[in-house]
């Protein structure tokens, strides 16, 4: 049994028929031996075949199962072959990155950052726009409110009797739930230890079974048992279980004293689950006292409801069916309701609406960093494989096919691309812990900002895109130059340079356009902030600290007691070294305000369009310590006492606006949805104050006397100071002393305040300033690499020029003449794009317009400075070629 | 024979195919006429079943083959063991000599 093989070909490349035949000729070689054995031994042939073919048994069958065998065999070889080939190309190319460490350097760089950019943004993006809010089937919810009397597109909470009513007579909704986010600090007194303020919501029995949302352990509000009984219950959060609770599963019917009250916890809230701003606590809504007062309190708006549409039930029919009932109510309560219109409106977009632009130019800023990014390393790549051609020719020489020399080189660039994202990833993680916890305020609780499955999903489609973008360009373009020029040119050429020009110099342009536009929108960004900063606020916030102090528990059923406690503390604190003023305020400037409506003595109104008013009510020397300054009649004094005659102030621009002649001290008024409330009379005027915030301009506004309206419990105290710490621990003793079960918060400078007011604008700032210098950074170093290269390359023809008299002037413009054409082609297009793009951005602006020509001449004269640099320092390398040198060098 | 082998049939018939390519590599045919004349004809594999246990063994990397001229100068796909094939059958045959001598020692007659 000898054996000669003659030749070993590899099977796994083999066709569907070469398997087939393959088969064929093994089964026919069997048979074909068979008969002759058995024709030797003296069978008919006829009868041998037969004889075979019985003995074989199921040929047919043995056939295909032999072909699907080889099939599937051929496949897995291919696969494996793939995976070793997938693994040099691999090793090949860490050797390739370890010998280039400049270029390896400069590209995880570049990619770690432009990666990195994108995907911190794509993670707030992910939190805010795309993940689904925290409750059951959260597209279903809705946020009903009510437009403001005749103005369409204003959006005002309900009122009770209303939300009542609209509950009673819907049809659309599964159910309508309502809250409550303007009930102030909680105050929690835990057994030995110092008072602590949580902060709370009062919620409806029905909001959590609307929202769909079960509690983890216990049970949700019940209309009757907890609205309506004599107990106070409570629900308390995960992360108020955690902390204060630790984590105790017999939790549900301990006791907590909330507010001077002793409550039951009656169940925990799953994590994650927050309506408003990361609550600790939910307290039964109970809007008895308001239904029993309907006629006044159909006026104050102040519920937030949300609904859940009854499955197959669309937005608009929920829209019309609260529209048919608004107008209802307008008819029969034409006084309250009239002109009012029901408003519907998805959850997650009344929750997420104001960020959605802000975050997607964010986005498409982070966007264009990397393209940028891109442009630069598909430069850096060209240079390098223009370089390597040599190499590459030599490979494909040596049998390596076109299809396996594109795979190596892109191999190279998803690997680099890959290590580079994944750098990315980290420094994301970073910065957007660091940029929140600088700025905490700046997006709702409702969006827990986090690196997640998706988010990292995303940054690695990025990635994988970036390393084929910046690896099939210089792949193709090395391929289709050909390897026979490359190994006869023997170098790395002025030909070889010159074939990827056109490619570089669109590039370029690309990058200082791209460059342009972000630099104009940061510009214009920068420009708002300063316009800001340069607001004249209306008080002095310097030396000024404040601290939150709220009076709670049955003590303070009463107004004297109120009273009492808040001019005890204050009389002490005023008398404390380097306290040089004090006073407290329900709202401090920049922290928005409530409103009332105005009624003016003598003057004729429209009972549907009353005027609208801030409304503040002030002790001590809240405006002394802000220095708000009087304009006209008085402040309030000793005069003014809690059961005289009631006093207000207002401001000029609710003087110019609503008063005869801006004439209003003396005058009376009346304000509150009630037309015969008490008259109260305007004893001064002082100065404008930007309460809304500093964006906000200044609004009319008027300052009740808190001794005569001492019904909000909260204050914020504010002190004028030589020595902050001082004076808060001088007010902190004066608490102590008056009431030892009430705690400081929110202790911080005015300045603080101002600032937090532009936390939002500040992070967009901070972010959008950031991804343009980095487009600038990165454009400048693309048109340096490739005006540097483009020199290097043709080191012989300037030595040839130079050696032939050529001025050093004249080898300087040839060179930044070109960079500087591709530079300002880019500029032009750049401010083109800017012009078009920069309306977007119009509603952030504040004090410039989105044309601002200051910005984009500066930016132009900036980028042009800039680039010409960029240009001039390879071009000077140009005039320094020695021609002898050079004409050696190759 | 039974002619869709059993699963302890197929089992058998690798374990024989990759004791008889311990021997040498050999095509199909040769291996059918080695089996014959080791058992004295008592284990006659069918050609099906023979067939397809070697494009199994292919499939899984225990045997592989390669073309090369026969005895008679015709065209023969010839096998040889693997690697992987000379562990399975040095570790097959430890099973099945415990197996056999298992059954021997139930049938003995007492």
């Amino acid at each position: 049994m000898a054996r000669t093989p003659i030749r070993s070909f590899r099977f796994p490349w083999r066709s569907r028929a070469d398997i087939a035949r393959d088969v064929d000729t093994e089964l026919g070689f069997h048979l074909d031996m068979r008969i002759r054995e058995l024709t030797a031994r003296g069978m008919d042939p006829d009868a041998a075949r037969r004889a075979a073919s019985a003995e074989f048994g199921d040929i047919e069958g043995t056939r295909v199962y032999c072909r699907a065998a080889d099939a599937r065999g051929d496949r897995a070889v291919r696969a494996a072959d793939r995976l070793t080939e997938w693994r040099q190309d691999a090793r090949y190319a860490w050797r390739t990155m370890r010998r280039t460490p400049t270029f390896t350097v400069v590209s995880l760089l570049t990619l770690a950052l432009a990666i990195g950019a994108n995907t911190a943004i794509f993670s707030v993006v992910r939190a805010v726009l795309l993940r689904p809010l925290p409750y059951a089937d959260p597209a279903r919810l809705v946020v009903a409110s009510e437009s403001w009397p005749n103005t369409p597109g204003s959006r005002s909470p309900m009122s009770p009797p209303d939300y009542v009513d609209y509950r009673a007579q819907q049809h659309a909704f599964i159910g309508l739930g309502a809250y409550s986010n303007a009930m102030g600090p909680v105050v929690w007194q835990p057994a030995g230890a110092d008072p602590t303020t949580l902060t709370g919501i009062a919620a409806d029995a029905q909001l959590f079974r609307v929202l769909g949302v079960r509690p983890m352990l216990g049970r949700v509000f019940d209309a009757h048992a907890d609205v309506m009984g004599d107990s106070a219950s409570a629900i308390v959060s995960y992360g108020f279980w955690q902390r204060a609770l630790g984590g105790d599963p017999h939790a549900v019917g301990r006791r907590l004293t909330l507010n001077g009250r002793s409550t039951e916890i009656i169940g925990v809230m799953p994590r994650g689950f927050v309506l408003d701003r990361n609550e600790d606590v939910w307290l039964p809504l109970d809007i008895r006292d308001d239904l029993a007062n309907a006629a006044i309190t159909r006026k104050q708006h102040w519920m937030i409801v949300i609904g859940r549409l009854r499955p197959g039930v669309t937005i608009e029919a929920g829209r019309a069916d609260l529209r048919l009932i608004s107008n209802r109510l307008g008819a029969q309560y034409p006084d309250a309701d009239g002109g009012r219109a029901a408003i519907v409106a998805p959850l997650h977009e009344l929750a997420a609406g104001n960020l959605r632009t802000p975050l997607l130019l964010l986005q498409a800023a982070a966007a264009m960093v990397l393209l940028i990014a891109c442009a630069n390393l598909i430069n850096l790549t060209l240079s390098r494989t223009i370089g390597r051609r040599q190499e590459l020719a030599l490979r494909a020489a040596l049998g390596a096919g076109r299809g396996r020399l594109v795979r190596q080189l892109l191999t190279e660039s998803v690997l680099l691309a890959l290590a580079g994202g994944a750098l990315g990833v980290g420094l994301a993680i970073v910065a957007t812990r660091a940029l929140l916890a600088i700025n905490p305020n700046t997006l709702p609780a409702l969006f827990p900002v986090g690196v997640d499955r998706q988010v990292l999903g995303f940054s690695l489609l990025v990635s994988v895109a970036a390393g084929a973008v910046f690896g099939i360009v210089p792949a193709l373009h090395a391929m289709r130059a050909g390897v026979h020029d490359a190994l006869q040119e023997g170098g790395r050429g002025a030909n070889a340079a010159r074939s990827g020009s056109f490619v570089r110099r669109a590039l370029v342009t690309t990058q200082v356009a791209l460059a342009v536009m972000l630099l104009v929108g940061a510009g214009l960004l920068i420009r708002s902030f300063a316009e800001l900063t340069r607001v004249r606020l209306g008080f002095e916030a310097d030396h000024v600290v404040t601290a939150q102090l709220r009076v709670s528990g049955p003590r303070y059923d009463s107004i004297p007691m109120v009273n009492g406690f808040y001019d005890a503390v204050l009389d002490n604190v005023a008398h404390a070294p380097g306290v040089i003023a004090s006073g407290a305020a329900t709202v401090l400037p920049m922290q928005g305000s409530v409103s009332t409506s105005l009624r003016i003595e003598g003057q004729p109104m429209d009972e549907s369009r009353l005027p609208d008013m801030a409304y503040i009510a002030i002790r001590g020397q809240f405006l002394e310590a802000l220095q708000i300054p009087l304009i006209a009649g008085r402040r309030f004094d000793a005069s003014d006492t809690p059961n005289g005659q009631k006093r207000v102030l207002i401001n000029q621009i609710a003087a110019r606006r609503y008063f005869r002649n801006g004439d209003a001290v003396g005058t009376r008024i009346r304000i509150g949805p009630n037309p015969n409330g008490d008259w109260m009379t305007v004893v001064g005027v002082v100065g404008d104050v930007r309460s809304g915030g500093l964006d906000v301009p200044p609004t009319p506004t008027l300052y009740v006397d808190h001794a005569q309206e001492a019904w909000d419990h909260t204050l914020t105290v504010v002190m004028r100071t030589t020595d902050s710490r001082q004076a808060i621990e001088a007010l902190r003793r004066a608490v102590k002393e008056t009431d030892p079960g009430l705690p400081l918060r929110n202790v911080q400078s005015m300045d603080e305040v101002v600032g937090s007011s532009l936390a939002a604008r500040r992070f967009a700032l901070g972010l959008a300033g950031s991804f343009a210098g980095l487009a600038l950074v990165l454009a400048t170093l693309g048109i340096y690499g490739v005006l540097a290269y483009e020199v290097s390359t043709r080191t012989r023809e300037f030595g040839v020029r130079l050696a032939l008299g050529a001025s050093t002037r004249s080898v300087l413009g040839l060179v930044a003449r070109r960079g500087l054409a591709w530079s300002l082609a880019g500029l032009a297009l750049g401010m083109g794009g800017a012009v078009a793009g920069a309306r977007l951005l119009a509603g952030t602006l504040y004090g410039v317009g989105p044309l601002d020509a200051d910005t984009y001449l500066l930016v132009a004269a900036g980028s042009l400075a800039v680039v010409t640099a960029a240009c001039l320092v390879p071009a000077r390398r140009a005039t320094r070629v020695d021609p002898l040198t050079s004409m050696r060098s190759e | 024979m039974a002619r869709t082998p059993s699963e302890l049939l197929q089992g058998t018939v690798d374990i024989l195919i990759l004791r008889a390519l311990a021997w040498e590599p050999m095509h199909g045919y040769a291996i059918s006429r080695w089996l014959d004349a080791r058992s004295g004809g008592v284990l006659a594999v069918d050609g099906a079943a023979l067939y397809q246990a070697l494009h199994r063994l292919e499939e899984h990397r225990l045997v592989s083959a390669s073309w090369g001229l026969s005895e008679n100068n015709r065209k023969a796909k010839y096998y040889t063991l693997t690697g992987a094939g000379r562990a399975r059958l040095r570790a097959e045959s430890v099973v099945w000599k415990t197996y056999a001598d298992a059954v021997t020692k139930v049938l003995k007659p007492a």
